[in-house]
């Protein structure tokens, strides 16, 4: 223990920062081979504007904490969370967070979900259930990974708030470690969360706070929390400000960003390196949004994106958007991190995570989606929309057609539904998708005469 | 049928709702003079401009739903009741009401998920009284203490009964259609009127310890809807009956347990454990109590997320009870809740030495050709393997015998 | 069909695309036999054949007739099992061994494990979807304008595979024209959707048992591309029953063997 625990420490700050250097150093070599050799993908920088300088700063900090992560367990309590999880409970107990959504992310952008998942559909998982379990759960059996290895989890901390997938998902994770699951089970929001929805998450909330000090063993005084809250707190306005300066015409950076730079506020959210990665962010967002400097070189057409991205194809399809002048300048995903969390108030720790947490767009009705869009619609003044109808995940997916419908007949935008997947791209026809988007951009230059 | 019943009840001074799968209080409907009408499905292809409202990767129960009910085919009854039993029907019930589809009053139980725990228990309790209070909007009366105890032992009589078929079915004489259909006749009748044709049917039960009636292959069906039926008739002609029934719309609405007033958590472990053990009827002092007991003390079922090693342990139990000779695993394509148990089922059954076989349905209305061979063949292998067995009957097999898997592609029904 | 007299039992695989008959002799070698393709009216297709069948075979009306395949019940046989049961059957008379048999067929692919008695030790089946059956490659090199005939050639000179992601008929079929509009060698696209083709079924098959071998039967055992790519997919030895088109109808025949 003691020794892991240095291991970990060493890593952290002293080994690590320098084997990413070297990491790093090693791309730029291959990177310039490929350049002597014009071997590889050949970058067409053409329909980008000059890439964002943090985005170096976001992998430096994501290959961190990862690399930090491989020497976690033994070193520190290690917890696996789901992306809507009040982690800020867990974090004043000392746990190493990993975040399985993420790593899914990780591993469908280098399209690796199709083997992963293999490994658990001979067990029996079916292919129809969400990508990112199947990805998850096969890495965990098969032990590949991107990340070169995970930490072992002590406990797993699970929030329906987002889909009951992922508390069948985290039962086998925790049956497979046997390790206990905490579950905060939060009622579905129809218009008002009803007074005894917020008391039983309340209850489970105050239950949670037992088992993490019992796991870590670490007794939390209540300052801490609230230190903690205020920090969660600051980066969701953060990551919110950096959304926000989308707003701008042209925008300084593509909804394709957002998801990449997404990955600390989830991942990492209520820690310092968070707000500080989301700080630097900003300011190089509102600097370029002064100079007038664009996400794509000629934004024609702003574009709303629903729903989880398609990691596998990103760049693709922001290559194929942006050659036309599209500019995807808000999505309804990178949103739920800014807005829920707005609610923390550190003042009232386990009633205002309660507010946050049981709010998140995933668990409120339709109409409160609508409305959401709407108003994004209207705030960054968007002509059309895509809504990625996504067969992994029902919960983002249900509605999307009468919701297509209704952003037509009551604010006239255009919108497409584009069936893929977000991550496993045996079930994505990419060519018959590539020729939706054309149609769809091309209906835009039919109505619009330039 | 359904229609003239609902009219029928409606003629009485009962209101009628709608009751979307797979879980809901209906000791506390029927105490509110409400008759639940269930709506599964329906099955066949979905109807009507509707249907396409929802992905073709959304489940068929979900599907056909609100296509059911955003054609006015449920316009006869008072409201709709959503249980919230998945996201599909958790998003359903949003969408029909919030975007059309549906126009009368609309009530959505929401039951806690995972482990039973004391925040559970409360909530449970608090989730009940504020249905309770809303159904009182729709029928102008407030619940009576006394109609809801009324209720609760109209229904544990029911339960009884339906378990001592179940339980007794190799000693029934009825086919599966028949059986099946009888107790679906549950999901639409008045819970009186379902009595007395249990009632009835208890007298084709042959006596304890006598000969079974039942000669076929016995086998274990563990699934979600008895759709479609016909799915009964193909096993008869390839030689099989159900011996075991764990869908979740019928045995595992099944309380074995009779649930009494006074809050018993610490006995559950062991009543779980011997969910045989005969009826105890408790001291009476607050029903309420009871019905949140009921909702924790049903058999393990996936839509509530319930213990997995819980529920195999059940599973297993009613298997070797039983003494059935095989497994058919019979689940809705896209059903996140029965899929995400199946791996679990097909290892613990396969570390058995049981044959299972996995059939994937769409509520179609008859099984294509490829399942119903699947299902002559898995029958076939069974018989052949019980014959060079010589086991009078199912329990643990060892060795050589592993599931019978489709494969990670799935299969179909 | 040198000494016919000996026939003691027909069987008959009325299978969804094809027909198929077998006689055999007491040893259970064929004596005799038929492929067609089918018919709509499989009752009076079957009437029809069986009885070119027992004239070539030299089999009168008292040797028994056994069923398999999609039209069983529509023959008039002494028994009728299901193409599960048939196949291991017939596939274990040819092999002598226990092993998991795979059947490519036109309409649907099985995998099965026969045990130690030539029995089905367990079994499985594609979903209704094309993707892991012969269909998938018939529609694609349809599509390539590759005939059936030279399949093998055209993989067998491919310098390498073109990774062919989508199983699903149609997702293929859209990516393999994209494919060759990039200027991909066909040869390496066919190579390439004998893999993707193989790696369904080898998830079909899912963990095998070690001990046994690996046969295949049906009518794409014929096509010795395929035969490789499954090797490659399972990597193991793949063996060929004998006459793989008539495993079935043999199977059936065995049923009804006095
Ligand atoms: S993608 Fe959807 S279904 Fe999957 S874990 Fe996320 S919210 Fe749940
Ligand atoms: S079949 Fe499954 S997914 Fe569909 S409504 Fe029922 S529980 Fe939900």
């Amino acid at each position: 223990m003691i020794t892991r625990r240095v291991q970990y420490e060493l890593i952290a700050r002293a080994a690590g920062p320098l084997l990413m250097t070297i990491n790093r150093w090693q791309g730029d070599l291959k990177r310039a081979v490929r350049r002597v050799t014009g071997r590889g993908p050949a970058r067409k920088a053409a329909p980008f504007g000059p890439p964002l300088e943090s985005t170096r700063k976001l992998k430096d900090l994501m290959t961190m904490h990862y690399l930090t992560g491989r020497y976690a367990d033994g070193a520190v309590p290690v917890a696996w969370v789901t992306s809507g999880f009040p982690v800020e409970i867990l974090r004043p107990s000392g746990f190493f967070t990993v975040y399985p959504e993420n790593h899914g992310a990780v591993c469908a952008v280098r399209r690796m979900v199709p083997e992963l998942s293999e490994a658990v559909e001979k067990q029996g998982y079916s292919r129809d259930l969400c990508a990112y379990a199947r990805c998850d759960l096969g890495s965990v059996v098969t032990g590949k990974t991107p990340a070169g290895r995970l930490p072992r989890p002590d406990l797993l901390a699970c929030c329906t708030n987002i889909c009951q997938t992922v508390l069948y998902w985290y039962r086998a994770l925790a049956e497979h470690f046997k390790v206990p699951l905490v579950l905060v089970d939060t009622p579905f929001v129809y218009g008002e969360a009803k007074p005894h929805h917020l008391q039983y998450v309340r209850d489970q909330l105050h239950e949670l706070r037992t088992v993490a000090e019992r796991v870590s063993g670490n007794h939390v005084a209540p300052e801490e929390l609230e230190e903690i809250l205020k920090v969660s707190l600051a980066g969701t306005r953060l990551w919110d400000a950096c959304l926000k300066t989308g707003r701008t015409k042209p925008s300084p950076w593509t909804g394709f960003d957002s998801f990449i730079h997404l990955a600390p506020i989830v991942s990492m959210r209520g820690t310092e390196e968070c707000n500080a990665y989301y700080r630097i962010l900003l300011d190089e967002l509102q600097d370029r949004a002064r100079r007038g400097v664009p996400g794509i070189a000629n934004e024609r057409v702003r574009l709303l994106w629903d729903n989880l991205p398609i990691w596998f194809n990103l760049r693709e399809l922001a290559t194929l958007l942006a050659e036309h002048g599209f500019n995807f300048v808000c999505t309804t995903y990178t949103n739920a991190w800014a807005e829920a969390g707005g609610l923390i108030d550190p003042a009232d720790p386990e009633g205002s995570a309660t507010r946050a947490y049981i709010h998140v767009i995933l668990n409120r009705d339709l109409p409160n989606k609508l409305r959401t869009m709407k108003r994004m619609c209207t705030e960054y003044d968007v002509q059309g929309a895509i809504l990625h109808s996504d067969r992994s995940c029902k919960p983002y997916s249900i509605g999307q057609i009468d919701l297509k419908d209704r952003l037509a007949q009551e604010l006239g935008i255009k919108a497409l539904i584009l069936e893929a997947c977000h991550a496993d791209q045996r079930a994505y026809a990419s060519e018959q998708g590539e020729m939706r988007i054309r149609a769809f951009m091309e209906s835009f230059d039919q109505a619009t005469p330039s | 049928m359904r229609r003239a019943i609902i009219r029928e009840q409606q003629a009485r001074g009962r209101k009628a709702v709608a009751v979307l799968p797979v879980h809901y209080p209906k000791p506390l409907l029927t105490a509110m003079d409400i008759l639940a009408v269930e709506l599964w499905g329906p099955p066949g292809p979905p109807r009507g401009p509707d249907a396409g409202r929802l992905q073709a990767y959304v489940c068929a129960v979900a599907r056909n739903a609100l296509a059911f009910l955003a054609a006015g085919h449920a316009d006869v009854v008072d409201g709709v009741l959503f249980p919230h039993t998945c996201d599909s029907i958790q998003g359903l019930a949003t969408l029909a009401p919030d975007f059309g589809g549906w126009g009368k009053p609309c009530f959505r139980y929401i039951q806690p998920k995972g482990e039973e725990r004391p925040s559970s228990r409360a909530f449970v309790r608090a989730e009940l009284e504020s249905l309770a209070a809303e159904l009182a909007v729709l029928t102008g009366k407030s619940l009576e203490t006394a109609a809801l105890r009324r209720a609760l032992e109209l229904h544990t009589e029911i339960d009884r009964l339906r378990a001592a078929l179940l339980d007794g079915r190799a000693r029934l004489a009825m086919t599966d259609r028949e059986l099946y259909g009888l107790l679906r006749r549950g999901e639409f009748l008045w819970p009186e009127d379902h009595l007395q044709e249990l009632k009835a049917a208890t007298g084709r039960l042959a006596a304890e310890g006598s000969a079974p009636v039942q000669t076929d292959l016995p086998i274990m069906i563990t699934g979600y809807v008895p759709e479609p039926m016909t799915l009964f008739d193909h096993l008869r002609a390839a030689g099989a009956y159900v011996a075991a029934d764990d869908y979740a719309g019928i045995g595992r609405r099944v309380l074995r347990v009779p649930v009494g007033e006074d809050d018993v958590v610490s006995e559950r472990s062991e009543r779980s454990a011997r969910p045989e053990a005969p009826p105890r009827p408790r001291p009476v002092s607050d029903p309420f109590v009871a019905l949140v007991r009921q909702s924790f003390e049903a058999p393990p079922c996936s839509t509530r997320s319930a213990n997995q090693d819980r529920r195999l342990e059940y599973l297993v139990g009613l298997y070797r009870r039983s003494r059935c000779a095989g497994l058919v695993v019979h689940v809705p394509k896209f059903c996140e809740p029965e899929l995400f148990d199946v791996p679990a089922i097909r290892a613990r059954f396969a570390a058995e030495g049981v044959p299972l076989l996995y059939l994937e349905g769409e509520l179609e209305a008859d099984l294509s050709a490829q399942a119903q061979t699947r299902i002559d063949a898995f029958c076939e292998m069974v018989a052949a393997q019980r014959r060079r067995g010589g086991r009078a009957a199912g329990g643990t097999r060892g060795g050589a015998t592993g599931g019978t898997r489709s494969g990670a592609t799935g299969g179909e029904a | 069909m040198s000494d016919a007299a000996k026939a003691v039992a027909l069987g008959v695989d009325a299978g969804s695309t094809t027909w198929k008959a077998v006689a055999i002799d007491a040893t259970g070698a064929i004596v005799a036999s038929l492929v067609e393709p089918a018919e709509p009216r499989i009752g009076a297709q079957t009437e029809r054949a069986v009885a070119v069948l027992r004239t070539q075979a030299g089999a009168d009306a008292a040797v028994p007739l056994g069923a398999t395949g999609y039209g069983r019940k529509r023959v008039a046989a002494a028994r009728s099992l299901t193409e599960i049961t048939c196949h291991a059957r017939g596939a274990f008379a040819r092999m002598r061994r226990p092993g998991v048999l795979i059947d490519v067929g036109g309409q649907d692919t099985k995998v099965i494990r026969i045990g130690a008695a030539g029995d089905v030790a367990d079994f499985s089946m594609n979903d209704k979807c094309a993707a892991g059956t012969g269909r998938f490659l018939e529609v694609i090199l349809g599509r390539l304008h590759v005939p059936l005939g030279e399949v093998a050639a055209f993989a067998a000179r491919a310098e390498r595979s073109v990774l062919v992601s989508s199983t699903c008929t149609v997702f293929a079929e859209s990516e393999v024209v994209s494919l060759v509009a990039e200027g991909q060698p066909v040869e390496g696209i066919v190579k390439g959707l004998h893999a993707a083709l193989a790696s369904r079924v080898a998830a079909l098959a899912g963990t095998m048992p070690q001990d046994g071998g690996v046969f295949m039967s049906g009518g794409v055992a014929l096509n010795p591309a395929m035969v490789e790519a499954l090797a490659g997919a399972l990597g193991r030895r793949v063996e060929i029953v004998p006459d793989p088109q008539l495993v079935g109808a043999l199977g059936a025949a065995l049923a009804v063997r006095p």
